[in-house]
């Protein structure tokens, strides 16, 4: 398969650049730290990557949002005469 | 957690983090008092805090940061970030629902790159990623690489700073006799320094 030169002008990305890109994508995913040092195949699609990451980064949201529950609910209810209310009052100050 | 790129580099960032989420949260509380809200705004106030502190402490080395704050500018020092961050809570709050992560709805300029990534592909993709319903195919898979690595050190500040607000609350001496933290990917933020850090970040805002 050849690369074209896009219409616009802009620089041709080459093949070795996309599947770069695609490895290391890869390599942060959660699936890619039980095969690490391995064959480096790119067995896994491009849609398959893709969707990967997606539900990825979706399950970090919803990680933040527990998260940031979580620490919602420990500023609000506070004991006002335990160490911690002590943070939270410096911290609220 | 070992990434290819850099749990060592996420350690500026998550200091920034970090200060700009006690920023945001302190500004919160001035507006009101965190225990005098409801409870879907008290979370409300969280979430978009921890939002707007992670774009804010990004900066300008990716386009994801600006989706979430189109109000502030990439370049500015920290403490106007951390100006810029509190009006921009401020803003959010008001905004109902999580008004940061608006989608900016432009056209995609095409590129070589569209016959493997058709578009199709990266409609969810899209989604996900702030601002990423802008991005030609290419700059998609950079951002979703870069936001990935920051979303990760999001999740890892907001679980220390949790713990470590929780473990205060209780009795002060599990705090002396709980094992440190494991060392995660070579970082050195075990528990005991974490507090300290914290609390020391609380004490210079």
């Amino acid at each position: 398969m050849s690369s074209r030169r896009s219409s616009r002008g802009s620089a041709a990305i080459s093949e070795e650049e996309i599947n770069e890109l695609i490895s290391k994508l890869q390599s942060l995913l959660p699936s890619a730290r039980g095969r690490r040092g391995g064959s480096g195949s790119q067995a896994a699609s491009t849609t398959k990557l893709l969707k990967e990451t997606c539900s990825y980064i979706k399950s970090l949201h919803r990680e933040v949002d527990d998260l940031s529950d979580r620490l919602s609910d420990l500023m609000a209810g506070m004991d006002h005469n335990s160490p911690g209310a002590e943070i939270i009052r410096s911290l609220l100050r | 957690m070992k990434g290819p790129n850099a749990s060592a580099s996420t350690k500026p960032f998550k200091r920034a983090f970090l200060k700009n989420l006690l920023l945001s949260l302190q500004d919160c509380s001035r507006a009101t008092p965190f225990d005098a809200m409801s409870l879907h705004d008290r979370k409300r106030a969280v979430k978009s805090s921890a939002d707007v502190a992670m774009a804010a402490a990004r900066g300008g080395g990716a386009r994801w940061p600006k989706a979430i704050l189109p109000h502030a500018s990439a370049a500015t020092t920290a403490c106007n970030k951390a100006q810029s961050c509190r009006r921009i809570v401020r803003r959010c709050f008001c905004h109902k629902g999580r008004g940061a992560r608006r989608r900016v709805v432009v056209a995609a300029t095409g590129s070589d790159v569209a016959r493997r990534l058709v578009k199709r592909r990266t409609t969810a993709l899209r989604k996900v990623i702030p601002g990423g319903d802008a991005m030609d195919e290419l700059s998609l898979l950079r951002e979703a690489m870069d936001y990935v690595v920051h979303l990760r050190a999001q999740v890892d500040v907001l679980r220390r700073v949790s713990e470590a607000v929780q473990k205060r609350s209780c009795d002060c001496d599990s705090l002396r006799d709980a094992s440190p933290y494991l060392v995660q990917s070579g970082e050195e933020l075990v528990e005991h320094d974490f507090v300290l850090f914290f609390e020391s970040s609380v004490r210079k805002l």
